[in-house]
């Protein structure tokens, strides 16, 4: 007997954006304080020098394998965490169309993924 | 024709706003916003480290403006109370049994929160070896 039933049923994307959203949670809530703390507000506020983020250490630190670990944990993920959020509120707050909404947020995360993974694929070449 | 009628209320836009318990689920929906800020701002960053050293200059002076650095206080407050709020699901979708038993939720909670530390040590001596 073939399964005909299972043939047509359409096969729903959510698990990959719940997946991604879920991912994306952990590293917001581990990785990405620390990241805020140490990039955005101590280095900024002179409290760590900024000769901890001179451009050869900088260049260093961001063009390796620690460098592209940290771009995944805290940008394309969390990037894709905050699409899920966004796509969700709007629907809460009753803007726009759900179809639309999905394609713009999703994709918005996935171009600024790319173009973060790009600039390091051009940096450390 | 006949209005259609339907058995569900029809929600105003402002449903969030009647009962504390929805305004502090949408004030977790809001966290991303800051971290889409400071997102963007590591972005900007990384292209300006591939265009060089005054350009890298330039971005770490973007970051010291007072602006900047208000809405990254912000987006640290956010990624703190989002934690606060994920660390809370993990022990209810995904018990841990240890020995037959059920790890209590506030073990892993706490676990958790010790997580965010021990990347907080790896950061400083990631920062801070060598200088």
């Amino acid at each position: 007997m073939s399964n005909n039933t299972s043939d047509k049923m359409k096969r729903s994307d959510e698990p990959i954006w719940w997946g991604l959203f879920s991912a994306g949670g952990v590293c917001f809530a581990v990785f990405v304080p620390a990241a805020i703390l140490f990039i955005a507000l101590l280095i900024p506020a002179g409290i760590i020098s900024t000769g901890a983020v001179s451009f050869e250490r900088a260049q260093s630190m961001v063009f390796s394998l620690p460098g592209l670990i940290f771009i995944g944990v805290v940008i394309c993920l969390p990037l894709f965490h905050a699409a899920h959020r966004i796509r969700h509120g709007l629907h809460d707050l009753k803007l726009g169309k759900e179809r639309q909404n999905k394609i713009v947020t999703y994709g918005c995360a996935a171009l600024i993924s790319a173009l973060a993974l790009v600039g390091f694929v051009i940096g450390a070449l | 024709m006949a209005k259609p009628t339907s058995y569900f209320p029809e929600l105003k836009r402002d449903w969030w706003l009647k009962h504390s318990y929805f305004k502090k689920y949408m004030a977790r929906e809001a966290t991303v916003l800051p971290l889409v800020f400071f997102v963007a701002c590591l972005l900007a960053g990384l292209y300006s480290l591939l265009q060089g050293m005054e350009s890298w200059q330039g971005w770490l002076q973007f970051m010291q403006h007072p602006m900047v650095i208000a809405l990254n206080a912000l987006a640290f407050i956010a990624s703190l109370f989002h934690a606060w709020t994920f660390f809370q699901l993990f022990p209810r979708v995904m018990p841990l049994r240890v020995a037959g038993r059920t790890l209590p939720p506030n073990l892993m909670v706490l676990g958790q929160w010790l997580g965010v530390v021990a990347v907080m040590v790896l950061a400083t001596w990631i920062f801070l070896r060598g200088l």
